[in-house]
């Protein structure tokens, strides 16, 4: 028994290869060739614009909340109009794992992953990404979201001026 | 004690608990909003519903306005009470804006907490959101209010736990909302609290707007450096920058709350001009070489010219390690000039206090408790704030209070003031000794003739007297006025404010009679030739600067360890960077005797936001943090005396060498503190006399400390300097009118010690014939140090051209 399963299983290999010769090959020959990731595919983090083109960035810390390796980074500031946005923000692809848990945090969708995967780069001061590294000039996956427009406290349109709000109140009103 | 079961589990609470807080000591959280452990329960909130299911109450009821008492049974986790909850905070939320990711509060926000304990997750209500339109409060308060939920919290806080009165609740039905009647500053100088008390984000704390996440704040408990008082504090701080501080719990001393002064006056910590180097001779030099050359020096200095040569003198916010180490190294060189308090009265008075103060100390807590308080020669807004606000939380309790003080004192609650000169102070602290009422004058008989009738009636009277205006010989008669006054059945406790966070623990640590004049005369004449200056500035921040600051230029050798930019750290021929207490650990001696501890918040360096260019921090890596060199005082007075530079060593070191201080061995930051009580080495010489502000030729002018401004440290805060305003002066109306002089006006103050331009104020509530100037760091006001006698001035309306 032990001799003829040692016998099948020498010349078996032989067979199976043998059989792909006559096959076609599934190695594609990057980086001349290269395949299309599907669009929900986790690699490259961008950080997109709303529908008006701001930056849709506020800032929030989430992400960077949310990192299980700490490589997101960033530092708050405001606008004369009172708009929340990142001073600067830096992710470390060097330590980045793309699990993707920074783009479900963000609550403006603005980080986002995106299916490009070629990040390397021999300085690894090269994959330290700053703001302008990451901001597209896009919505990326959402075209309409614009969280000022719903946030409720006028930046965009005037104060009481968004879709789902009342005008402001005049407290000193004797309307009963 | 009632015995009651709170979810199938048995509890034993104080009598008059509610049943909220006896659920809360069984670790059960349960949503609320309006309860708070200060401010008490309202019920408003309806959030803290239980099902009250056997004993005197019976059904679902408000867990907070309930009473525990003895056989109830209490389910929280009863289905009827978390429909209820749930559909509470659903109502709470339904105007609740959508923009957490950009307020403050995330991170702390109680509405997000309680909505999430509530069980509310999805919205169902798909109305329009109620809007406001908000107001500009100040440089401190940031104000949002469409986040509001009408808790009410911030009322309670402003109004009627701080005394405010320039906020409150507008608008009638739904929509009501909180602020002030115009836009402007809020006033009171405990109006930070709004930000704590505020459960979600109305009220943000503007100076650390958009800086930090809270999760992101590196923090540790610590203790205020900005008045002796010791309030407990939590700074934080991120990227190498200290960025805000919240108060810390400390049932004994501040409570739940503390003043904008500690509140703001952190940044001296991130002082652009903050001297981050070690020098010798005028050169950069490492810490290790400056340390060695300043232990070989003084060392030489004692072979030349005898131990006498060498004075040490520390400061009221040297830490009590930094001073215990200090002092070792004065003794080793046998040096007898050893101080903690530059200007000589507040030292005086400092150590008086603490050698007779004794069981009549009275923490904040107790202070609470009183039913009279007499408040003599002193200014709580100013020399202790949160006294203030005890004061006030005893007038709520039906507390009567009794102000003696020339300035125009603005207490949070209603008191009795008389406005009497300075020149008075010492007949009435005499008068409450014999009782003797001849040398009153008629005005203030009455008056003084019913507070000594209220002291003999009250239980549990306090008398809060100011180091600074009553001086060693005030705070003297102060303390014989609370032994006159004690009878078989109370004693009267007494608190004195003192110079700074550590003016108690100096005292204890003094082992030289003489005080700083006296040594400045010695160093005029030569016979001290070395000083060693720990984190104090004996420049400016002594009786007569003028005086001291020409006699230490004779000086052969001056050393200064320091975390501030003063004239010492400038002039030194050594000099060692030091850590401020958010950097360091440490402990301090408040003005009640509790020794405090404090941990290190931060490490030191020049914050990314300095030594980032451009649009990102710097992209160079480096082992080195810049600005990181400050080594805490204590750390390097060790490394002089050749012990081990660990903090325990460090407290074992000392707790063996000086008993008083065992319990710095197992002292933890987070406790109450205990408290330190000895006989301390009283000055020698003669006390200065109380002020006395004669009428005469000229004015006599009185320097007075203010809230912001008089402080070193609060002075050297960016977000403190709206509140210090120009240089200032107060007059009595009457004396204003003689002078020409009205509200607002300019004029020219001339003084022996030069002109200045100041601001007239006018107060129908302060001492006639007496100029008050607020002290104020960085004016042509600095070489006004308070504490002193007063000194002549004249006064000359400016005429604009």
């Amino acid at each position: 028994m032990g001799l003829w399963r040692d016998i099948k299983g020498t010349l078996q290999p032989f067979w199976v290869t043998l059989g792909y010769l006559f096959k076609k090959p599934a190695t594609i020959q990057y980086p001349e060739e290269k395949r299309t990731p599907p669009p929900r595919y986790r690699a490259r983090i961008v950080l997109t614009r709303d529908p008006d083109g701001n930056e849709r960035c506020v800032a929030c810390h989430l992400c960077s909340a949310a990192c299980p390796v700490d490589c997101i980074s960033m530092q708050a500031a405001e606008t004369e109009d009172g708009r929340r946005y990142a001073a600067w923000f830096r992710i470390n692809f060097t330590r980045c794992i793309f699990c993707g848990f920074c783009a479900e945090a963000c609550p403006t969708m603005a980080i986002q992953m995106t299916p490009d995967y070629e990040i390397c780069d021999r300085d690894p001061l090269n994959l330290l990404h700053e703001k302008q590294d990451l901001l597209i000039d896009g919505c990326g996956k959402d075209e309409e979201y614009n969280f000022y427009r719903h946030s409720g406290i006028g930046v965009v349109n005037p104060r009481g001026g968004n879709a789902d709000e009342t005008p402001p109140v005049d407290p000193k009103a004797l309307v009963p | 004690m009632p015995k009651l079961i709170i979810d199938n589990r048995e509890v034993t609470v104080p009598e008059g608990t509610n049943v909220l807080e006896a659920a809360q000591a069984l670790d059960i959280v349960i949503p609320h909003f309006c309860y708070h452990e200060a401010l008490g329960a309202v019920g408003s909130c309806r959030l803290c519903a239980m099902n009250f299911l056997e004993g005197p109450v019976e059904g679902l009821q408000m867990a907070c306005m309930i009473k525990a008492e003895d056989g109830m049974v209490v389910s929280t986790v009863d289905e009827e009470a978390v429909e209820l909850r749930s559909h509470v905070i659903e109502w709470a939320m339904t105007n609740h804006p959508h923009d957490c990711p950009v307020c403050d509060e995330g991170g702390e926000c109680q509405l997000q907490d309680m909505t999430v304990a509530g069980g509310h997750s999805r919205r169902r209500f798909h109305g329009p959101k109620q809007t406001y339109i908000n107001q500009e409060l100040g440089p401190f308060i940031q104000q949002e209010k469409n986040r509001c939920i009408t808790c009410y919290r911030c009322i309670r806080t402003y109004r009627d736990y701080c005394g405010g009165t320039d906020f409150g609740t507008f608008g009638s039905r739904n929509r009501i909302c909180f602020g002030r009647f115009q836009d402007g500053r809020l006033e009171s100088p405990f109006s930070g609290n709004l930000v704590d008390a505020c459960p979600t984000g109305v009220f943000t704390n503007k100076v650390f707007r958009f800086k930090s996440r809270v999760w992101d704040l590196q923090e540790a408990p610590s203790i205020c450096p900005h008045c002796s008082l010791g309030c407990s504090t939590i700074p934080g701080g991120r990227y190498r920058e200290l960025q805000r501080v919240k108060p810390g719990i400390n049932r004994e001393t501040n409570g739940f709350f503390i003043c904008d002064r500690g509140r703001f006056g952190y940044d001296h910590v991130n002082h652009p001009e903050r001297p981050r180097q070690a020098r010798l001779d005028g050169q950069q030099a490492t810490v290790d070489a400056a340390l060695t050359a300043a232990a070989q020096r003084v060392r030489q200095m004692v072979e030349q010219h005898g131990p006498d040569s060498v004075a040490f003198v520390g400061s009221a916010r040297t830490s009590l390690e930094a001073g215990a180490l200090l002092a070792e190294w004065a003794k080793r060189t046998g040096s007898p000039h050893l101080l903690f308090e530059t200007h000589r009265e507040r030292d005086r008075a400092a150590r008086i206090l603490v050698d007779r103060l004794g069981d009549r100390a009275c923490s904040l807590a107790e202070l609470q408790q009183s039913d009279l308080l007499l408040l003599i020669g002193t200014d709580l807004i100013a020399e202790g704030p949160m006294a203030a606000l005890a004061v006030r939380q005893a007038v709520r309790a039906g507390a009567q209070v009794v102000v003696i003080d020339p300035r125009p004192i603005d207490l949070p609650c209603s008191c009795t003031h008389l406005p009497v000169g300075p020149e008075r102070l010492p007949v009435f602290l005499d008068t409450l000794v014999t009782r003797k009422t001849e040398a009153l004058t008629d005005a203030e008989r009455n008056p003084l003739q019913a507070l000594l009738e209220q002291l003999d009636a009250a239980k549990t009277p306090a008398l809060l007297g100011g180091a600074d205006l009553l001086g060693s010989r005030g705070i003297s008669r102060l303390l014989d006025a609370a032994v006159a006054l004690d009878n078989n059945e109370r004693p009267v406790r007494v608190v004195g404010l003192l110079g700074g966070a550590n003016s108690y623990g100096g005292a204890l640590l003094t082992r030289s009679p003489r005080d700083f004049d006296t040594l400045v005369d010695d160093i005029q004449e030569g016979a001290i030739k070395a000083l060693v200056c720990l984190e104090s500035d004996p420049y400016r921040e002594c009786f007569d600067p003028a005086r001291a600051q020409a006699a230490l230029g004779r000086l052969e050798l001056l050393v200064s360890f320091d975390c501030t930019p003063n004239l010492a750290a400038q002039r030194a021929d050594i000099f060692l960077p030091s850590r401020p207490v958010a950097e360091m650990a440490g402990s301090f001696i408040n003005n009640e005797g509790r020794l405090q501890a404090f941990e290190q918040v931060i490490e030191p360096g020049i914050s990314i936001r300095e030594t980032s260019s451009g649009d990102h921090p710097p992209r160079e890596f480096s082992l080195e943090t810049p600005g990181a060199l400050p080594r805490p005082a204590w750390q390097m007075l060790a490394q002089v005396l050749d012990l081990p530079g660990d903090l325990p060593a460090i407290r074992q070191q000392i707790a063996t060498a000086d008993e008083r201080f065992d319990a710095l061995t197992s002292l933890t930051a987070d406790e109450t503190g205990p408290r330190i009580t000895d006989p301390v080495v009283l000055p020698d010489t003669a006390p200065d006399e109380l002020p006395q502000c004669v009428p005469g030729e000229t004015l006599p002018l009185l320097p007075v400390q203010g809230f912001a401004g008089s402080d070193w440290l609060a002075h050297l805060s960016a977000p403190l300097q709206p509140l210090e305003g120009e240089p200032t002066i107060w007059l009595h109306c009457d004396l204003a009118v003689r002078l020409g002089l009205a509200e607002q006006d300019q004029a020219r103050l001339t003084t022996p010690l030069g002109h200045c331009h100041v601001t007239v104020r006018t107060s129908a509530r302060m001492a006639d014939n007496l100029v008050l100037v607020p002290h104020l760091w960085g004016t042509a006001l600095e070489g006004l140090v308070p504490g002193g006698r007063h000194i002549d001035c004249r006064l000359e309306k400016e005429v604009n051209l």
